[in-house]
């Protein structure tokens, strides 16, 4: 049910979100596509000052996320499932940056949106976290009672599901990456840990190129291994924690 | 295209000169902060494998030490709120203390992005939207403090918001988990908890949760 609720609230921020962007997005992008020609169209040297001014629109226009290649521009930045998933790096705090709400209502929005969402992902982080032991404890009780075996099967369950986790969230995922992105590996792996993290720099994003067009299940995929992922490695840092403590 | 290039590598085609350096002294500082905090702006970040792997690595012993930090911080701040209320407790105090905490919490969230809008140039709209991004360490990077090539700015600046962002940061995490806590007592999920841990035993009980350590404000 919690689940439930975490998605509702992320897709209802996509929406109001892509509602609120898409069309200032579509006119800066003509704003942009326009002056280039008339640039292009009169002057066949441009002189330094309107040089300038191109640079600084262009700057502009792709730290807004519109990028300018060959005669026309990548459109589609804020079409539904982007703004999905950008919905998700707010709250979750990775917060990339390769998109960002530009329009004043869309910040706005934004800020009252990750007030709300970010509890809601961190209670969302507990439970699975709580699960995710209980899940763990179940097992090596069970082992107790197949196997017999004494006081260490606990422990050694949690050294089991850490590697285990280690392999799903950190390097499993980065040779899917290479695979479909084409990053190299150690790119891939630098992108799980930095979004695990949290930290998000957003040097590389997956889905953002627009030339692919990636299988269906590969998004929902990654959401998956997104939150999984985070749990796992909260509760590695968690530990990390108590051991300095 | 080369401009794309470039903006991606951290280098600002703007200005006439190349700025100075991205990667001096200071600004790897402010760099290795937003690893630490995971704030991760990202207007910087390592291009070089090298690079990339420390920054894991960093980050992997960073981001816990910075939790039990802001930790500390919280609990010293919590301690500071105590004998707070302890002092007010006397008769006609009760007053002006709530007074202090409305001004102070006023103070805390509108003073910061008067400062950045003023030394950035930017609206306070944006300096608004600008410190809630950080202090939630979502940083989308869109705006980020001293990276403008035209301005001319005082070497500490840098500093003291690296010092402001760290306060802030606590200060951030307490709202967070009083909001977390509503949210749980909202979606009754305290009631279910407990059934939880009478299933749990003798193990240890994952009370926290998991991302930032829960600071108890007594009420």
């Amino acid at each position: 049910m919690l689940l439930a609720a975490y998605v509702g609230y992320v897709g209802l921020g996509a929406a109001v979100l892509r509602a609120l962007e898409r069309p200032v997005e579509l006119q800066a992008a003509q704003h942009l596509l326009q002056e280039r020609w008339e640039l292009l169209a009169n002057h066949t040297c441009p002189q330094p000052p309107a040089l300038q001014r191109l640079v600084e629109g262009i700057i502009q226009a792709y730290k807004s996320g519109i990028t300018l290649q060959g005669n026309t521009t990548s459109l589609g930045r804020w079409d539904y499932s982007r703004s999905f998933f950008f919905s998700i790096s707010a709250i979750t705090t990775i917060g990339y940056g390769n998109l960002s709400p530009s329009t004043a209502v869309g910040r706005i929005f934004c800020i009252v949106f990750a007030l709300f969402g970010i509890p809601l992902n961190l209670v969302l982080l507990n439970e699975t976290g709580q699960l995710m032991l209980l899940g763990v404890q179940h097992c090596a009780h069970h082992l107790e009672e197949v196997f017999h075996w004494q006081n260490k099967t606990f422990l050694m369950m949690k050294t089991c599901a850490l590697v285990t986790g280690l392999f799903l969230s950190l390097l499993l995922p980065p040779l899917l990456f290479c695979d479909k992105e084409g990053w190299s590996c150690e790119e891939g792996f630098y992108y799980s840990f930095i979004t695990l993290s949290t930290i998000g720099f957003g040097d590389h994003v997956i889905v953002m190129n627009p030339d692919h067009t990636c299988p269906s299940w590969y998004k929902n995929v990654i959401s998956l291994w997104i939150l999984f992922g985070m749990t796992w490695l909260a509760l590695v840092i968690k530990l990390c924690i108590n051991f300095l403590d | 295209q080369v401009l794309m290039e470039a903006w991606e590598k951290g280098v600002n085609p703007e200005g006439n000169s190349t700025n100075p350096s991205n990667w001096d002294f200071s600004n790897s500082f402010f760099f290795a902060g937003t690893v630490v905090t995971t704030i991760g702006y990202g207007n910087l970040s390592p291009s070089t494998v090298a690079g990339q792997i420390f920054c894991v690595f960093y980050a992997l012993f960073g981001v816990p030490l910075n939790l039990a930090f802001l930790n500390q911080l919280g609990k010293g701040l919590n301690a500071h709120l105590l004998t707070l209320e302890r002092w007010v407790q006397k008769p006609g105090r009760a007053q002006v203390q709530y007074q202090f905490m409305i001004c102070f919490h006023y103070f805390k969230t509108m003073f910061p992005p008067l400062v950045f809008s003023y030394v950035e140039g930017w609206s306070y709209g944006e300096g608004f939207y600008f410190t809630f991004i950080t202090l939630s360490t979502i940083g989308f990077g869109d705006y980020v403090v001293g990276t403008n090539p035209n301005k001319h700015y005082i070497p500490v600046y840098r500093s003291l918001t690296a010092i402001w962002i760290v306060f802030g940061l606590a200060w951030l995490a307490l709202v967070f988990n009083v909001g977390a806590n509503l949210m749980e007592k909202f979606l009754q999920l305290k009631w279910h908890k407990s059934d939880l841990s009478l299933a749990e035993g003798a193990t240890t009980k994952l009370e926290d949760e998991p991302e930032r350590p829960r600071i108890h404000i007594p009420s």
